[in-house]
């Protein structure tokens, strides 16, 4: 029964990342609301997966290989994502930008 | 195999993944900056790698976990390159 509930999270965090991917003003905000839901949602649904699964035990630890794997890559290419942004001159739609201090 | 239930449910998770990424693919074709464009198909990959885990699982055919691995190494690689074009410009 622990699969379904890591299943039905993973796929809720999926859909309300897509959302904030469409909805937010900006592309820092867009990367704070993909990075984490993307992350968490893809290593909930692989850990249901890896749980369920009635194989021999390489494939666990496949599963839980690429798990760990997303956790690895996708925080890393966000933020070369936002430094490459905002080096580029792309300004945050925010009020207060304590980045732009080091960066002029 | 799974169990029955399971597998069942997982067909429907596999098509909720699609809808997803039909609903992130708006943002590669009408994003106003390049960015945008670069996350949304981050995370496009990001689903694409989810969903083949999930056929592995569906069509009893564990190889291509390893397609799944080297599709998310390929995305690291690919990313790092767009993040580098987009700080240097060329």
């Amino acid at each position: 029964m622990i699969e379904f509930a890591l299943l039905a999270f993973g796929l809720f965090i999926m859909l309300f990342g897509a959302l904030g991917l469409i909805r937010f003003p900006d592309v820092y905000t867009r990367l704070h609301a993909t990075a984490k839901c993307d992350t968490g949602g893809a290593m909930s649904i692989l850990l249901a997966l890896a749980v369920s699964v009635d194989a021999p035990a390489v494939v666990r630890f496949k599963f839980i290989l690429l798990a760990f794997l997303i956790a690895l890559i996708n925080p890393m290419l966000s933020h070369a994502i936002a430094r490459g942004a905002y080096k580029r001159g792309i300004k945050p739609k925010v009020v207060v930008d304590m980045y732009a201090g080091n960066n002029p | 195999m799974a169990e029955e239930d399971f597998l069942v449910t997982l067909r429907y998770a596999l098509w909720f993944l699609v809808f997803t990424a039909a609903i992130v693919s708006y943002r590669v074709v009408f994003g106003p900056t390049l960015a945008d464009r670069v996350v949304a198909l981050n995370t496009a990959t990001t689903k694409v790698v989810v969903m083949v885990a999930i056929l592995s699982v569906v069509l009893n055919a564990y190889y291509l976990l390893d397609v799944a691995i080297v599709l998310l190494m390929v995305n690291a690689v690919g990313g790092l390159i767009i993040a580098k074009y987009l700080e240097v410009g060329r």
